[in-house]
């Protein structure tokens, strides 16, 4: 796996796991998200494919039998036909395709739609007029209805074209997610939850040493509270019989005990 | 009628129609249509054309054969029949020939008018021209503007100028005129003609105007169906039928009026001749109208040749041959699309 | 192409044809011919005399021109340029490979189909041809 071992540069601090763990649950939404976008493509894709294979067939029955009809309005109208025809040209076309846009699951795909311009402004073609009038339009029908065939399957393969992109697109994003944000965020996490436990840890380790010290200091105070209320016991003593040699004993283990402290602390 | 005709006729003609017999004889039969019907490919029909007259000026063709490339050298086996026989042929049969082909000229006139108006390139144009309707001076069509300067600098010269007087008033063309100049075009040439077979009396006269009747009224008939439902009024549907034919002048009144095709029918099932070949399409239905005037043109064309001494058999000549020519290049067209089923739909069988 | 004359509709395209002079017929009668203001046409007539080039500089012209939403281009037409043809890939103008009347479809060679075959075989494309 790719991502693996690989994880963000960051302070290991509570905080900074919250954003990361928010990271995390919005990649995680994203990429669920992401696929049920690119399993609409796909059926979407599947679909398209189908009607394209049945569209190209259907184009070529329509292509055939356009140009037999042209073949045979040039039979009864003439070579000359070809010419007027070509040479009716002129101006802006009278068909036309408009684009439309579907949208798919956020992918815009276009589509076409043919459509007569009725400018009125001009007569209908008289070809043929004198024979030939009627194999003319039925020609001219036949490849009206070619085009719009081939208007649909313009649509369907630009859809075609647009979707395989978009496809690609939302699955290259869909392995990113998961192969490599997804376990970088994921080997953050777990790096910052155990530097924190690490630091749990040492904290635990010192607070006992504390304690203990504290403890230590305690008992050996009550050993000194003790040791003294023995000797003022001891003063209280020697006090009603008099001072005697032992109030100079007492000073001398005051001096030491000032030494003692020293050493100590 | 016809006896003094015999005795004068072989003088000039006799010759020329001793040719046109033999070439007649030429025109692919059934049992060829079969064959070429049979076809897999455009070389295969290359194969078979060999065999007929057509065969030297195919054979020469390399082999990814176009449609457009067989119509086009069995249309110039015919331009060099014509051209040969124009060569041969005496006053009035050379008047009567040229007469044939004006049709292809008035397209041709149409073509590089409209061609000119567009601004296409004149030699492109030219290359486009069926050659059987050239003329010297067609290059300098492109020249003119509109049609009083088309017919002052150049029409007046060639053989249309008469026709064109009629619609010359129309000052701007564009492309409803045009098709409308066309059809007027060619209904004064049908006219001129019609007048001049008359003018030559005997059984020239007697078979041409027939035949020529049946054009008219064909034109008529087409005409009527084809501008149904467009911008076309009824008066400008009653200028372009000719002056004679069976249907004039009272067909016409009745099929300027005609709404939809079943009306037409209506009318024309009042002339016995044309019952048959509505008899033969179904109501409501006009796509097959054409074939069976096809039919009925080919029958009536065949059937000149069964009179001797008259100028007819050339027409009608020129005519089977140009069936012939569609016929070829809707078999063609078949076979190269791999729709061999649809052949025997459009296919006109000469003999 | 700032000259045009689009006043007939602001958001509609063009159908821009490269094929044989029949199927041209054919597509201009329906009337998809436009011919603008500086007399720029869209659509090539290729007949034996069209020069591969031309066709590669029809092809570019029609793909640059952003009026046209589909290109029709004849198959045989399309396999001259293959390389063009295959190394187009935006998705507007669509590019549609069409049969001509004398070259009957052949799917193998279309460079879409034939990405979609690829995707498709799993599922039931043997059976399909």
């Amino acid at each position: 796996m790719a991502g693996q071992g690989q994880r963000l540069t960051v302070v290991p601090t509570v905080t900074v796991m919250g954003m990361i763990k928010a990271r995390l649950a919005a990649a995680t939404r994203g990429h669920a998200l992401l696929k049920k976008k690119s399993d609409a493509l796909t059926v979407q894709f599947r679909a398209i494919l189908k009607r394209i294979v049945a569209a190209k067939e259907a184009m070529g029955d329509a292509m055939r039998s356009a140009s037999l009809s042209l073949a045979e309005a040039l039979y009864v109208a003439g070579g000359p036909l070809r010419h007027v025809v070509q040479q009716s040209v002129s101006g802006p076309a009278r068909l036309r395709v408009r684009a439309h846009h579907d949208n798919i699951a956020g992918v815009r795909l276009p589509r076409f739609e043919h459509f007569l311009v009725d400018d009125g402004a001009r007569a209908p073609l008289l070809a043929g007029l004198a024979g030939g009038g009627q194999q003319v339009s039925a020609s001219r029908a036949a490849h009206v209805r070619a085009v719009e065939l081939l208007v649909e399957l313009a649509s369907l393969q630009t859809s075609f074209l647009t979707l395989d992109e978009a496809i690609k697109t939302t699955n290259r994003r869909v392995n990113a997610l998961e192969h490599v944000v997804k376990p970088q965020l994921e080997n953050t996490v777990a790096y910052i939850r155990g530097e924190l436990d690490e630091q749990e840890r040492e904290e635990f380790f010192r607070l006992k040493k504390i304690q203990a010290v504290k403890q230590r200091e305690l008992e050996r105070q009550v050993e000194a509270a003790k040791l003294y209320a023995v000797e003022k016991v001891a003063g209280e003593v020697a006090l009603k019989r008099g001072v005697s040699v032992g109030a100079a004993a007492s000073m001398l283990e005051n001096g030491g005990g000032e030494r003692d402290e020293d050493i100590i602390f | 009628m016809y006896s003094w005709e015999m005795l004068s006729f072989n003088i000039h003609d006799g010759f020329l129609e001793a040719i046109v017999r033999g070439n007649r004889s030429g025109l692919l039969t059934a049992a060829d249509y079969n064959n070429l019907c049979q076809c897999e490919t455009l070389d295969d029909i290359k194969m078979h054309l060999s065999a007929t007259e057509y065969g030297p000026y195919l054979q020469n063709e390399p082999s990814p054969l176009h449609t457009t490339t067989i119509v086009e050298k069995c249309t110039l086996k015919l331009v060099d029949e014509y051209k040969h026989m124009l060569c041969q042929a005496n006053e009035p049969l050379s008047t009567f020939l040229q007469y044939i082909t004006y049709g292809h000229m008035i397209d041709n006139v149409v073509l590089i008018v409209t061609g000119t108006l567009h601004e296409r390139d004149v030699n492109e144009l030219l290359e486009k021209c069926h050659p059987l309707g050239m003329f010297d001076s067609i290059a300098s069509l492109a020249v003119a503007q509109n049609m009083r300067e088309l017919y002052r600098l150049v029409l007046v010269d060639t053989p249309l100028a008469p026709y064109f007087s009629e619609c010359i008033t129309s000052e701007d063309l564009d492309d409803m005129n045009i098709e409308i100049m066309r059809n007027t075009l060619y209904k004064a040439y049908l006219d001129d003609f019609y007048k001049f077979c008359a003018k030559l009396g005997g059984a020239t006269a007697e078979i041409m105007c027939d035949l020529l009747s049946f054009e008219a009224d064909r034109r008529a008939v087409n005409i009527t169906i084809n501008s149904i439902g467009t911008e076309l009024t009824r008066d400008d549907r009653r200028k372009l039928y000719s002056n004679f034919g069976l249907l004039s002048p009272y067909g016409h009144e009745e099929l300027a009026v005609c709404e939809d095709v079943d009306q037409v029918r209506g009318v024309m099932e009042k002339y016995p001749p044309y019952q048959s070949i509505f008899a033969k399409i179904s109501y409501g239905e006009s796509q097959m109208l054409d074939k069976a005037f096809y039919e009925e043109e080919v029958r009536r064309l065949c059937l000149s040749f069964e009179q001797q001494f008259h100028y007819a058999v050339f027409f009608s000549y020129m005519r089977l041959r140009e069936q012939e020519i569609r016929n070829l290049m809707w078999i063609s067209e078949c076979v190269a699309q791999n729709q061999k089923n649809r052949v025997h739909d459009s296919v006109v069988f000469i003999f | 192409m700032a000259g045009r004359g689009n006043a007939a509709s602001n958001n509609s395209a063009l159908i821009a044809i490269i094929a044989d002079e029949d199927t041209v017929t054919g597509f201009l009668l329906a009337g998809v011919g436009n011919v603008d203001l500086r007399k720029t046409t869209n659509y090539l007539l290729v007949d034996n005399k069209t020069t591969v080039k031309q066709i590669e500089d029809a092809f570019k012209e029609f793909t640059a021109r952003d009026d046209i939403a589909i290109v029709l281009i004849s198959q045989y037409i399309a396999n001259m340029i293959r390389f063009l043809v295959d190394g187009y890939n935006k998705p507007i103008p669509a590019i549609l490979e069409i049969p001509s009347k004398d070259h009957p479809y052949d799917p193998e060679s279309d460079s879409v189909l034939s990405r979609v075959k690829h995707l498709f075989s799993a599922d039931s494309s043997s059976e399909r041809r």
